[in-house]
């Protein structure tokens, strides 16, 4: 076990009913770092997610966050989650969206809201309400809203969904710039590109995290030539394992 | 707890409902149509009667000179006044006339009418109804009854014999009505009987849609997902709204108050503060059964059917139209299970009796309980989509 473990789950296991949606997982994200959860779709990754934050307890297993034992509701101050769909109040403006989650968390600091709304780059919307944007400026506001607080975890839940390839970029080196300054981040997908731009993956399927290392590692270990590749061989070989 | 966060909240609830301007106009300007509505409708006087009289009634020698024809008289009383306009029938023409609707209903003296009543001292009024509106028939009854025993008491005082300087005297009649109000008087109509418990019920109602609504949209675009990854707690997240759905419940119950009593001129004895305390703590209880009541539902037509299952229920059972004394005993209980029961006890009581906090604070403390226990079950059932 690191020390400088931001995030770290040991045997974390969720049920629901007979579906085992988090099945065994043993995650350790180190400060810093961008960690990619990738998977197809209902292979456990929001439910993982939603476990680290709190949201739902773990039929067994434990979990730190930040050096804190999960559920704690004062650590949730530090962390930023950027739910799948943009959930924004539709009537208020782009600001008071962002200021709003801000202070839930305790913070109040108007020139990072100016910056965090200028990285976006919604500078010229920012009066706007959500109800007259677009999905791909939604998305933005949303992003906006989740770093509002300087939180030093983000959890996003598929990011990039929806939004177009130029905005996708920008999000990514906005990623790498805030890893930089040592906010850890842990960003699912199902996108297999992206995961390119990941410290590190892990690969995720039926609530198992199959692999993990970095995305040369991957390739490497199943002398495969792309990701997706090397993903679909680790899910063979660990579907034949799992099978009892 | 952290009171910043609620005030957070709050202030963004707020400010959410606000750019709603459609929703700001429902809740301040419905109930104030409902309320005229009411009052026009329960104050409007019915336009006069048709009275059909069948007047065979002989009459008797009277001992002072003259006849004495007591149809006449009770005929006269139901003319002078603008409730009856009185057509005369004749015996055979009664049915006919009550069928085809020239008449609604029909008195008949027969021929010993006066002699009758002399004797017995007593009058049998053959009073014929068509009866197709029990409402309009008690009316009809009503007035007829009292216009009978106004003109009898003044003939039972002329044929007993009494010396003409007595007669001209006042208040010498052997019979007389005499109506005394223990509460209220005369200048009390319907509209006063039933405009504090109105205003009550309209201060709920629309408070309750609109938490439920809030409340639902909150979960329904994900927020609640997102506000639950906050430090924020539950019990933070429903007092936040308690607070911002609050502040319209306020004013709106303000702008009901001022518009019953300056507008349509509702008579309360009691003080104007204490009824705006207890329509206010009615309507943040309508705040908190909104934001539980939300919990069980998944879209907003699933609010709407709380309707028929919340709000009506304790609209017919809390005592609003129909007392509660006079319900049967097996429903009694469900009334005392509902604030909108002790909400009407005390305004009733407020404005109609003009009683002060010193008596009705047991219902006031009965729905400050209820705001604390719906706060903690609102709380609770979050629990099902927030660990």
């Amino acid at each position: 076990m690191t020390t400088d473990a931001i995030v770290q789950t040991n045997e974390l296991h969720k049920h629901f009913g007979s579906i085992h949606a988090v099945d065994g997982v043993n995650l350790s994200v180190r400060r810093g770092e961008i960690y990619g959860l990738l998977g197809p779709n209902g292979s456990g990754k929001t439910t993982l997610i939603r476990l680290l934050l709190g949201l739902l307890r773990p039929t067994s297993g434990t979990i730190r966050l930040l050096g804190e034992a999960v559920p704690n509701k004062d650590i949730l101050g530090q962390v930023g989650y950027m739910t799948q769909a943009s959930a924004l109040y539709e009537e208020l403006s782009v600001r008071e969206n962002v200021a709003f989650f801000a202070e839930m968390c305790g913070r109040q600091d108007r020139a990072w809201m100016d910056e965090v709304i200028q990285l976006v780059d919604l500078q010229d919307r920012s009066r706007s309400p959500v109800r007259t944007l677009s999905g791909g400026l939604r998305q933005r506001t949303s992003l906006a809203c989740t770093l509002a607080h300087r939180p030093r975890l983000l959890l996003l839940d598929e990011p990039t969904v929806g939004v177009d390839p130029q905005l996708r970029a920008t999000f990514w080196s906005y990623f790498r710039r805030l890893a930089d300054s040592g906010i850890t981040l842990i960003v699912s997908s199902h996108v297999m590109d992206e995961a390119e731009r990941c410290d590190r993956l892990g690969f995720m399927r039926q609530g198992k995290l199959l692999a993990e290392g970095t995305a040369a590692e991957l390739r490497r270990q199943r002398g495969a030539s792309t990701l997706e590749e090397a993903f679909l061989q680790f899910a063979a070989v660990g579907l034949e394992g799992g099978s009892r | 707890m952290s009171t910043r966060r609620i005030l957070t909240l709050a202030r963004r609830v707020i400010r959410q409902v606000i750019r709603d301007h459609r929703t700001v106009a429902l809740i301040v300007f419905a109930p104030l149509l409902i309320l005229t509505l009411g009052a026009i409708l329960f104050r409007s006087k019915p336009g006069p009667i048709p009275l059909g009289v069948v007047n065979e009634d002989r009459g008797i020698a009277s001992p002072v000179g003259g006849t004495i024809d007591l149809g006449q008289r009770v005929t006269e009383e139901l003319a002078a006044g603008d409730t009856f306009t009185v057509v005369a029938l004749s015996g055979q023409e009664v049915e006919d006339r009550l069928r085809d609707g020239t008449v609604q209903g029909a008195i008949v003296f027969p021929g010993e009418f006066t002699a009758e009543f002399l004797k017995d001292r007593q009058a049998v009024l053959d009073l014929r109804l068509e009866g197709s509106n029990p409402a309009r028939s008690m009316a009809i009854s009503a007035q007829v009854t009292q216009a009978a025993m106004r003109s009898l008491a003044s003939l039972a005082g002329a044929a007993m014999g009494a010396p003409a300087s007595a007669q001209a005297g006042e208040g010498k009649l052997p019979v007389m009505l005499q109506a005394t109000y223990l509460f209220g008087g005369e200048e009390f109509d319907t509209m006063d009987y039933v405009a504090p418990v109105y205003v009550a019920f309209l201060a709920m109602f629309f408070v309750f849609l609109l938490a439920c609504v809030a409340f639902l949209r909150e979960r329904s675009q994900g927020t609640m997902e997102r506000l639950a990854a906050t430090p924020a707690t539950r019990a933070e997240i429903v007092l936040g709204y308690m607070l911002g759905l609050g502040l319209f419940a306020v004013i709106q119950v303000a702008v009901i108050l001022f518009f019953t009593v300056w507008v349509l001129e509702i008579h309360h004895l009691g003080s104007l503060g204490l009824m705006l305390l207890v329509i206010v703590l009615l309507a943040i209880v309508g705040v908190d059964m909104g934001i539980l009541a939300s919990a069980f539902a998944r879209n907003e037509f699933q609010v709407i059917q709380f309707i028929p299952l919340v709000i009506i229920p304790q609209v017919l059972l809390a005592g609003t139209f129909f007392a509660v004394p006079d319900l049967p005993a097996y429903l009694r209980p469900f009334a005392y299970f509902m604030p909108l029961y002790y909400a009407n006890q005390a305004l009733r009581d407020v404005m109609l009796k003009g009683w002060g906090l010193a008596e009705i604070w047991p219902n006031l403390a009965i729905l400050a309980g209820y705001i604390g226990v719906l706060v903690i079950l609102s709380a609770l059932m979050m629990r099902r989509e927030v660990a």
